[in-house]
């Protein structure tokens, strides 16, 4: 996958034809757990601070809905085009957002499900089965979040 | 000492006007992103960038800060634009908490 055109108003990705079933699959994932409620403070307890993590998890609530329903627009099969037998991914900068929040929700999720491994990368040859999936799917989001961030393109 | 028949003026008492508005007396926040092993240093910045509409460099020079220290204050503000901040990065799935700043 790389950067193939930016715009002011998005950019257009080149991809392989794996990397663009990987991406549908991936993204078709979300969400790969149920919410999880952030505490918002580590020293404020009171009675207000605990109506603000409930008003704040409320909405971060449906904020993680609206992700759900965008992810299936973000990667439904007109948003690839096959030109001279390459495969093109359009993204307006505002969905682009969308995406990577997606995709990190994906990651960090992952890592939750892991156990929150330290270093994630040195645990990987005592994981099975269903856990390794959840290793594939944080590296897979890692890897489409570096390319949205055009920073293959940053070192040039 | 002054006669009576001498016109006395009492001074007047001088209130200073407090011009300060009441949300000067509102409790304030620090809005803290904490440390994690599994955001991407460059999603960190990314993200600041996004929310606080900061410079690279600034965003950086916090980012950088979360890494070594294990967190950094990125604003201090009223409770209303902290809990907004703290939404924000946590929509992005960063660990952001506001803390009084007092």
């Amino acid at each position: 996958m790389k950067l193939a055109k930016q715009t002011k108003r998005g950019f257009q990705y080149e991809l392989d034809g794996e990397d663009a079933e990987s991406l549908r699959f991936l993204v078709r994932q979300f969400p790969i757990s149920v919410f999880s409620p952030a505490n918002i403070s580590k020293t404020d307890s009171g009675s207000k601070s605990e109506e603000r993590e409930k008003l704040i998890n409320e909405s971060l609530l449906a904020h993680r809905m609206e992700l759900k329903r965008k992810a299936r627009q973000l990667v439904m099969r007109e948003k690839f085009k096959t030109s001279d037998g390459k495969q093109f991914y359009r993204i307006s900068l505002p969905a682009r957002e969308t995406m990577l929040q997606i995709l990190n929700d994906i990651r960090v999720e992952s890592w939750r499900i892991l156990g929150e491994p330290e270093d994630p990368e040195a645990s990987v040859f005592r994981l099975t089965g269903d856990k390794f999936k959840y290793y594939h799917f944080m590296r897979l989001a890692g890897y489409f979040e570096y390319h949205f961030l055009n920073l293959d393109e940053e070192r040039g | 000492m002054p006669s009576l028949t001498e016109p006395s003026v009492i001074p007047r008492r001088t209130v200073k006007s407090d011009t300060r508005s009441r949300d000067q007396f509102a409790p304030t926040y620090y809005v803290v992103c904490w440390n994690d092993p599994v955001n991407f240093m460059v999603y960190v910045t990314h993200v600041f960038m996004k929310i606080f509409g900061w410079e690279r460099q600034k965003a950086q020079k916090h980012m950088m800060e979360v890494h070594e220290k294990g967190k950094s204050v990125l604003v201090r503000e009223g409770a209303e634009k902290a809990e907004f901040y703290v939404q924000q990065l946590q929509g992005y799935k960063l660990q952001a908490t506001m803390e009084p700043a007092e």
